[in-house]
C-alpha cells in the first residue's frame, strides 16, 4: 500500500485543523471499508489520512428539533439496532442487505455518503426520506438537502476542509400515515453490489397519494430522485394506471450503463418493475 | 512515513511492535505469528481474515493496525487450545465443516460473534451472520450444522 501519514485527532476541532492544512492531499478516514480498498488498488493516493474514529463529536444518534440526528461515524449495523433508527424502514432494509456483517460493523453512514458511489446502498433510502446533511469546517457548519450533495460518481459538494458531521432524518416523515421501503437487486443475496436499487417514501390521505418520493441507485452517475415520476403520482388517486405510468417515467428518467454485472437495458427494465413494486408495497402497508 | 511503537492486545496477550501507518491489522497479526488469521481477497469480500475487535466481527484487512491500539483483538487461536478447544472448534472438526480449511478461522469467528449475541440462532440468522464468509470448497451445510451443534453445547454448558 502507498505510504501515508496517519493522524488520529481526538476532538472535532483537532480533526478540522488537521484537515484545513492544505500542504498535501488529505483524506478523512471513517470505517475504512471503501478507502482501504481504494488505497490498495491505488485509486486514491493521499499523503495524509485523518482517522475520525476517536472523534466523539461525530458519534451518537439523538432526537433534535423534529428530526433524528445521526452522527457521521455511526456504523451501518447501528441502523438495525438503534430504537430511533429502526422505524425508518427503507434505511433499515438497506442496512440489512448492505454488503456483509463485517462491513456493516465497520463501515459508517458518513463514509457511505462521502464515498458517493452511485450504488451506495443507504443513499436511495436517505433521499427518499428527505435527509439533510450537516457539514462542518473550522469556520462553522452548513446544512444542505442530501439531494444537493451528490454531484457525480464519487463527487460531492463537500469542500476539502469540511467533514460530514451528521445526517438529519425528518421525524414527521415517519408518521403512521407514511411508509418507506427499499429493494436492492444484486447478483446474490449478500455481499453484492447493487445492479439497481429503489427506495420509495409515500404519504397517504384517504385514497390519494398526498406526497411521494422515489429514489434510484446504481442507474445514474449519482443516486437519483425520480422527480418526474413523483409528479405523476403526487395528489393523485392510487390507481393501476398512475402506478404504471410513474414506473415507466422513472425508468425513462435514469441513465444506466452496461457493465459486467448487467446491461443498461436490463437495469432500466428493473427500475420499472421495482419502482412499481415498491410503490405497491408502501401503499399496502399503510 | 515513520513507524510507531504500537501496543496490541491479541488473545489476551500484549505485544509492543513498531508498525508503519499503512500496515493493516491483518498483516500486523500475521507478522506477529497469528497466521490463523488468513489473508484472502484483501478487500472485505471473503471474510477469511475475520477477527473480533472488542467483541465485534470485522475484516482485519480493512483495519489499520495503528487504530487497533488499545482494543481487544480475538483471533481463532485465542478461542481455545488443542487441549481445550472451544465448542465451535470441536463441532467444526466433528461435523467435517472444513475441507481445505482456509475459510474456517473466519467462519468460526463470525459464528462466535453470532452466538455471543444470539445463543440460539435460527437458520436464517446463521446464514445472515456468515454471509460475509465465503467457502469455495464444498458448501455451507456442514458449517451450519456445526454451529447449531456448538450452540446447543454452549447452552448446556452455560446452564451448568
Amino acid at each position: 500500500m502507498r505510504e501515508f501519514e496517519l493522524l488520529q485527532p481526538k476532538t472535532l476541532p483537532d480533526a478540522l485543523d488537521a484537515l484545513a492544512q492544505n500542504d498535501a492531499a488529505r483524506r478523512p478516514l471513517g470505517g475504512g471499508t471503501d478507502l482501504l480498498v481504494d488505497l490498495r488498488a491505488k485509486r486514491v493516493q493521499p499523503d495524509v489520512l485523518i482517522a475520525l474514529q476517536k472523534v466523539n463529536e461525530l458519534r451518537g444518534v439523538a432526537r433534535v428539533n423534529g428530526h433524528v440526528r445521526v452522527g457521521a461515524s455511526t456504523p451501518i449495523a447501528e441502523f438495525l439496532k438503534h430504537p430511533l433508527l429502526t422505524p425508518y424502514r427503507a434505511l433499515h432494509q438497506a442496512a440489512s442487505v448492505f454488503a456483509n456483517p463485517m462491513i456493516r460493523n465497520a463501515g459508517t453512514i458518513g463514509g457511505n455518503i462521502g464515498s458517493a458511489s452511485p450504488a451506495g446502498d443507504t443513499l436511495p433510502p436517505l433521499l427518499a426520506l428527505d435527509a439533510q446533511i450537516e457539514l462542518v469546517s473550522a469556520s462553522g457548519t452548513r446544512t444542505l438537502a442530501l439531494d444537493d450533495f451528490f454531484l457525480g460518481p464519487r463527487k460531492t459538494a463537500r469542500n476539502a476542509n469540511e467533514l460530514i458531521y451528521a445526517i438529519q432524518l425528518p421525524a414527521k416523515e415517519n408518521s403512521s400515515a407514511t411508509r418507506s421501503c427499499f429493494y436492492k437487486l444484486g447478483l446474490r443475496q449478500a455481499d453484492a453490489i447493487s445492479l439497481v436499487s429503489v427506495a420509495v417514501w409515500l404519504a397517504r390521505e384517504g385514497e390519494k397519494i398526498r406526497d411521494v418520493r422515489i429514489a434510484l441507485g446504481a442507474v445514474a452517475p449519482r443516486p437519483l430522485r425520480a422527480k418526474r415520476a413523483e409528479e405523476i403520482l403526487r395528489g393523485q388517486i392510487f390507481s393501476e394506471t398512475n402506478l404504471k405510468e410513474a414506473a415507466r417515467i422513472a425508468a425513462a428518467e435514469c441513465s444506466p450503463i452496461d457493465d459486467l454485472r448487467a446491461s443498461a437495458k436490463y437495469r432500466r427494465r428493473m427500475v420499472n418493475v421495482y419502482t412499481r413494486r415498491m410503490l405497491e408495497q408502501a401503499w399496502q402497508n399503510l | 512515513m515513520n513507524p510507531k511503537l504500537v501496543t496490541l492486545s491479541v488473545n489476551h496477550r500484549t505485544h509492543h511492535v513498531a508498525l508503519n501507518p499503512n500496515t493493516t491489522l491483518l498483516s500486523a497479526l500475521r507478522d506477529l505469528g497469528y497466521t490463523d488469521v488468513k489473508s484472502g481477497c484483501e478487500k472485505g469480500d471473503c471474510g477469511a481474515c475475520t477477527v473480533l475487535v472488542n467483541g465485534i466481527a470485522v475484516n482485519a484487512c480493512l483495519q489499520l493496525a495503528w487504530l487497533a491500539e488499545g482494543q481487544d483483538i480475538l483471533t481463532v487461536a485465542g478461542l481455545g487450545s488443542s487441549d481445550q478447544p472451544h465448542p465451535l472448534q470441536t463441532a467444526f472438526a466433528d461435523f467435517g465443516a472444513a475441507q481445505c480449511g482456509f475459510c474456517t478461522p473466519g467462519m468460526i469467528m463470525s459464528a462466535k460473534a453470532l452466538l455471543d449475541e444470539r445463543p440460539q440462532p435460527t437458520e436464517a440468522e446463521m446464514r445472515k451472520a456468515l454471509s460475509g464468509n465465503l467457502c469455495r470448497c464444498t458448501g455451507y451445510a456442514r458449517i451450519f450444522e456445526a454451529i447449531e451443534h456448538a450452540a446447543k453445547q454452549l447452552n448446556v454448558d452455560s446452564r451448568g
